[in-house]
């Protein structure tokens, strides 16, 4: 096969056994980490696998157009999965940590605010480009009609492209994307920057106010780490371009809420261990 | 299933690079406990050089991966390199004898890198040959880099030592924690000049022109420029002596790879032409 044929073809199929494996690995993650630490820890673990999963979930919603979008052949926004995902959940991300003294629960819904404008505006400038400065109009090449407005696609579609521009759903799935990974990026900081604020004052000795700055750090870089992670799984389970919640990929996104429980469970089981006593 | 789209011809193997790679790194990250030793500050800059040797064998292992079309870019695969590798490094220092920190970094990136590995070959069923060693090598990398970014900036690779500093208040000199390493969060800058080191040299290099001596001089000069940046970050952490000696090993490195890999890049140009402005035609 020629490079160019040589489209990545992961495939839509499930693979059974690795999904059990997957769920089995995850509840291992988490049993190690009730023996360590049954309550606190437990806790944080719990919500960093379920800040992991949305993140996961929520990306499947974004418009992801890669090279072929810079080109104005194929929908959605012209850059990688990873680049959107870690640009949407970070955005949440800051703007949940400025509400992280409000409570967890405005801290999540803030970051799942900022995420979702923060996508909001990219798809915005988006369409402004492709409409004004290229000019070429929105079109799907996936659906006859778009699911939200009704409005039919293949008129405006140019021949031998698979559409482009960002069609009206494409928007909406972004929005919807970025509010998901939003929230699920602050869940994660939340929950173990909470952790950390109880347990790390008795493990250095020092006061809690001393310690809010080694808190809000270790919190925040363990959340971006486990971001990208998220991130970049999903971008592997998505392989390229997606244009939105009514691509046929879209339907692959089970095999990804494994993929991210379980690496959010082990990376989530390490980022706890941090504040049990080591043996060694 | 994915099909290879380049073939790696000539040059080093990657196993050899690899184990240069891990002996390389450690060595260098080893190195700077010198400064407890000797009891100063002035071989910090071999955490610089542990980063550059983790970079050159990373670059590799991207080129690795990414000769299969993984269709997600290239730059993701430096991202979860360093993702997942400074999970593994936040954890490794924690332990309370200092000099089994690195190998317990290596091996406990090395667990993470592998499960990650798994679930994306066989979860999300990607069925990519090199995709578990890949990740697995990629983790330990992104570990060990910011290990030596550790070691560079403050001297040790201990969390005690990586969380507290020492200000200097009326001539009396304090502790805090807010100028520190992890504390003054400079593990985030840290974090992203590693992680744009590390992919931006297979992504520059790809194509059919690819060699490998050119793309691994690119990461050393990535690397030391990431060096330049955080040794200057290390002036606030160790005493400036030192971090000028781990700047002006830095620039010398810089300098040294710039000119190999633009003699480098012309040797492998079809031709090039020294351009002078366009020239004022007079008369016409």
């Amino acid at each position: 096969m020629s490079a160019v044929a040589a489209k990545p073809q992961a495939g839509g199929a499930i693979n059974p056994t690795a999904m059990v494996v997957g769920i089995i690995l995850t509840l291992i993650f988490l049993a190690i980490c009730y023996y360590f630490s049954p309550t606190l820890g437990m806790t944080a673990l719990i919500g960093v696998v379920v800040g992991g999963v949305l993140i996961g979930f929520g990306t499947h919603f974004v418009p992801v157009g890669g090279a072929p979008a810079a080109m104005g052949q194929a929908p959605g926004i012209a850059t990688g999965v990873a680049m959107l995902a870690a640009g949407a959940g970070l955005a949440g991300l800051f703007g949940g940590a400025w509400a992280a003294e409000q409570g967890i629960v405005i801290a999540v819904i803030t970051g799942g605010i900022g995420g979702g404008m923060l996508m909001a505006i990219t798809c915005m400038m988006v369409n402004f480009i492709y409409v004004f400065g290229m000019g070429i109009p929105s079109a799907s090449g996936k659906v006859a009609k778009d699911p939200i407005t009704g409005d039919t696609q293949a008129e405006f579609k140019s021949q031998g492209t698979e559409g482009h521009g960002l069609p009206f759903i494409s928007f909406v799935g972004g929005v919807i994307g970025g509010l998901l990974g939003g929230a699920g990026g602050t869940l994660i900081y939340m929950s173990l920057l909470n952790l950390y604020e109880a347990a790390l004052p008795g493990i250095m000795n020092v006061t809690a106010a001393q310690v809010m700055p080694i808190a809000v750090s270790t919190a925040g870089i363990f959340a971006v780490g486990l971001f990208l992670v998220n991130a970049v799984l999903t971008a592997y389970n998505i392989t390229g371009t997606i244009e939105g919640p009514h691509d046929p990929k879209f339907k692959r996104w089970p095999r990804s809420i494994v993929a991210s429980a379980c690496a959010s469970a082990l990376c989530g089981l390490v980022a706890v261990l941090i504040v049990v006593p080591l043996p060694i | 299933m994915s099909v290879k789209v380049e073939v790696i011809e000539g040059g080093v193997p990657h196993n050899t690079i690899l184990i240069a790679g891990v002996v390389s790194t450690l060595l260098c990250i080893y190195l700077t406990y010198l400064n407890v030793i000797t009891g100063t500050e002035m071989f910090s800059f071999f955490g610089g050089l542990a980063v550059v040797a983790a970079l050159i064998w990373g670059s590799h292992t991207i080129k690795v991966l990414c000769s299969y079309g993984i269709g997600t870019g290239v730059p993701s695969a430096g991202m979860i390199a360093f993702g997942s590798g400074v999970i593994a490094m936040l954890l490794a220092t924690r332990v309370s004898n200092i000099l089994l920190a690195p190998i317990v970094a290596l091996i406990l990136a090395a667990i993470i890198g592998f499960v990650l590995g798994y679930v994306a070959n066989n979860v999300l069923n990607m069925k990519i040959p090199a995709m578990v060693s890949a990740l697995t090598e990629m983790a330990v990398v992104g570990a060990l880099s910011l290990m030596g970014f550790a070691a560079l900036i403050t001297g040790t690779f201990g969390f005690s030592g990586l969380t507290t500093g020492t200000v200097s208040m009326f001539g009396i000199s304090l502790l805090t924690h807010t100028n520190s390493f992890i504390g003054g969060c400079l593990i985030a800058v840290a974090f992203l000049l590693g992680a744009i080191a590390i992919q931006h040299p297979f992504n520059a290099c790809l194509g059919p022109g690819w060699t490998q001596d050119r793309m691994l001089m690119l990461t050393a000069e990535c690397g030391f420029l990431s060096m330049i940046v955080a040794a200057v970050m290390s002036f606030a952490l160790i005493s400036t002596g030192s971090a000028l000696i781990s700047l002006i090993v830095a620039i010398i490195g810089w300098a040294y790879t710039y000119k190999e890999y633009m003699a480098l890049s012309k040797r492998d140009a079809h031709s090039w032409l020294d351009s002078k402005p366009i020239p004022e035609v007079e008369g016409q």
